[in-house]
C-alpha cells in the first residue's frame, strides 16, 4: 500500500518534470516535500491538523513509519534521488517514543548524518527534523509551511541529488 | 627486524605445536622486497614464513569476517596497531568472540606508502608514510596475548603535521564547492565495491546494495546513484570506523575515501565523545544514546 502510494508519487514528480521541461505549460513547478513521520505522535499530528480544518501547504507528501528509528538515512537519500526538493523526519518528543527510545536512537543517527550530507555539499537547509506530538496539530501546520517557505527561497541549488 | 621476526615465528609456531590456535594469519615476503602479503599457516613448520617490516600495508583484520576463516575456529592474528583496533570493534559488535582469537601485536613504526614503495621507497619517514601513521596513538595495540616489539626506531616528526589537511580545507569551503569537489571524485566510482571488500568491519553477509526488492542503490554506474553508494557506505562506517585506510588503498580510481571517514570519525568525537575500537567492552555509539543527546538541529 505504502509502496504504492510511493510510485504514485513518483510517476507526479515525474510529470511534473515533463511539465516544467515541455515547453507547452507555464505551470510554475511546486518544490516536492517529502514527510517521514512516526505512526505514534507526528502522523496523529498531522491528522489532528486534517480533522480541525487547518490549511498547510500542500507540497508535502506524508509517508508514515512505525517510528523515527525506522526512517533510515536511506530514505532521506532516495527522497532526494527521486526528486524531492526537501525531506521532513519527524516523531514523538524525546521521553515520549512508543517503543521507548527510538527517538533517542534516530537523533544520534541524523546528528551524524547530517553533517555527511552537508560535508558532501548537500545543502542541510533542505532536511528539516522535528518533534511533533499528537496533539500538537497546530505545530505540525506551522513546521510544514515555514519549511515550504524555506525551501521555496532556497536557490536552484547545484547539489547531486537535485540533478534532473 | 631479524629479532622481530624470530619473536614472530616462535611465537606462531608454538601457537600451532600446542593447538592453541589452528591458523595462524601473517605476513610474509611479496612478489618483490618492497611488498609483503597476507599468509594462511596451519602447519607449525610453515611458520619460518611469517614476517614483519614497513611495507605490511594491509589489515589483516579484514580476514576474520570470512566463513573460510572462521571455520578454523580458533585464530591467531598479526596484527598493528591500528588494526587491532578493527578486532576491538569486531569483539564489540560480538562478530568475534575473545575466546577464539589469539592477538599477536606488533609494534609498528609506520607504513610506507605503497605507491611510493612500488616506486622503490624504503625508509620510515614523515614524507613517506600514511597519513593514519603520522596521527597514530596506538603504536603498541591496545590489545594483545603476545607482543612483539619493534626494534627500529620511531620516525621523527618536526613542523607542524597536520594529517588529512584536506578535510579543513573542505569545511571551510561553501557547500557548492564540497558539492562539485565530491561530485568529480564520485564521478570516478565504477562501483567495484572494493572499498566493502578491503573493509574489516562491512560485514554484513547481505549488503544493502546486493538488496534489490526494493533496489535502494542504483547497480549501474550513475551520477546520483554513485553518490548515494559513497553516502551509505560513509554513514554505515561512521563511528566504526577505525581508519586503517583499507578502502583508499583498495579503490581503483583513487577516491580520497579516509576524508570522508575520518571526518566522520572526527564529528563522532565531537558529538559524543566516542572513539571506535578502543574499548572491546564500551557500548557502540550508535547502539546507545544519551537524554541529553545534541539536539539543536531538531525543531
Amino acid at each position: 500500500m505504502e509502496n504504492n502510494r510511493v510510485e504514485e508519487d513518483d510517476k507526479n514528480a515525474q510529470n511534473d518534470k515533463g511539465n516544467l521541461s515541455g515547453s507547452g505549460s507555464a505551470k510554475e513547478k511546486e518544490p516536492r516535500i517529502i514527510a517521514f513521520v512516526c505512526n505514534w505522535c507526528t502522523y496523529n499530528g498531522a491528522d489532528l491538523a486534517g480533522t480541525s480544518r487547518m490549511k498547510y501547504a500542500e507540497n508535502v507528501r506524508v509517508i508514515k513509519l512505525p517510528c523515527t528509528g525506522r526512517i533510515d538515512p536511506l530514505f532521506v537519500v532516495e527522497a532526494f534521488k527521486k526528486g524531492a526538493k526537501g525531506v521532513l523526519v519527524s516523531g514523538c518528543h524525546p521521553g515520549d517514543c512508543h517503543y521507548t527510545s527510538g527517538n533517542y536512537h534516530s537523533r544520534r543517527k541524523y546528528t551524524a548524518f547530517r553533517d555527511l550530507l552537508s560535508y558532501f555539499g548537500v545543502d542541510t537547509n533542505r532536511v528539516e527534523f522535528s518533534w511533533i506530538s499528537a496533539s500538537e496539530g497546530n505545530k505540525w501546520v506551522s513546521v510544514i509551511n515555514d519549511f515550504t517557505n524555506k525551501i521555496k527561497s532556497l536557490p536552484d541549488s547545484s547539489d547531486i541529488f537535485s540533478k534532473q | 627486524m631479524e629479532k622481530m621476526n624470530d619473536k614472530l615465528q616462535n611465537t606462531a609456531k608454538e601457537l600451532l605445536e600446542s593447538k592453541e590456535v589452528n591458523l595462524i594469519i601473517g605476513f610474509a615476503k611479496g612478489s618483490n622486497p618492497l611488498r609483503m602479503r597476507s599468509v594462511f599457516i596451519t602447519d607449525p613448520k610453515d611458520a619460518y614464513k611469517i614476517s614483519f617490516n614497513a611495507h605490511c600495508v594491509q589489515d589483516l583484520a579484514v580476514f576474520l569476517k570470512k566463513p573460510e576463516v572462521k571455520k578454523f575456529g580458533k585464530i591467531g592474528i598479526v596484527v598493528k596497531g591500528c588494526d587491532e583496533k578493527a578486532v576491538n570493534t569486531l569483539i564489540q559488535e560480538y562478530q568475534l568472540s575473545r575466546d577464539n582469537i589469539k592477538i599477536i601485536g606488533v609494534e609498528c613504526r609506520g607504513a610506507i606508502k605503497q605507491n611510493l614503495a612500488d616506486r622503490g621507497e624504503d625508509s620510515v619517514k614523515q614524507s613517506t608514510v600514511y597519513d593514519k601513521c603520522l596521527a597514530c596513538e596506538v603504536h603498541t595495540p591496545l590489545l594483545y596475548d603476545y607482543l612483539v616489539e619493534s626494534d627500529e626506531p620511531a620516525f621523527e616528526i618536526t613542523g607542524d603535521v597536520k594529517p588529512y589537511a584536506k578535510i579543513e580545507e573542505l569545511d571551510a569551503m561553501s557547500v557548492e564547492d564540497r558539492n562539485m569537489f565530491w561530485q568529480k571524485e564520485f564521478e570516478k566510482c565504477i562501483k567495484c565495491y572494493a572499498c566493502r571488500q578491503a573493509c574489516p568491519l562491512c560485514y554484513c553477509t547481505r549488503c544493502i546494495v546486493e538488496k534489490n526488492t526494493p533496489q535502494w542503490i542504483e547497480t549501474n554506474i550513475e551520477e546520483t546513484g554513485n553518490a548515494q553508494w559513497n553516502m551509505i557506505r560513509a554513514y554505515h562506517l561512521s563511528g566504526r570506523c577505525i581508519g586503517c585506510g583499507e578502502c583508499e588503498r583498495a579503490c581503483p580510481v583513487n577516491i580520497p575515501l579516509m576524508l570522508v571517514n575520518e571526518k566522520m570519525a572526527r564529528d563522532v568525537f565531537e558529538k559524543f565523545g566516542y572513539k571506535s575500537g578502543l574499548d572491546i567492552n564500551a557500548k557502540p555509539v550508535f547502539g546507545t544514546f544519551d537524554a541529553n543527546d545534541f539536539n539543536e538541529f531538531i525543531k
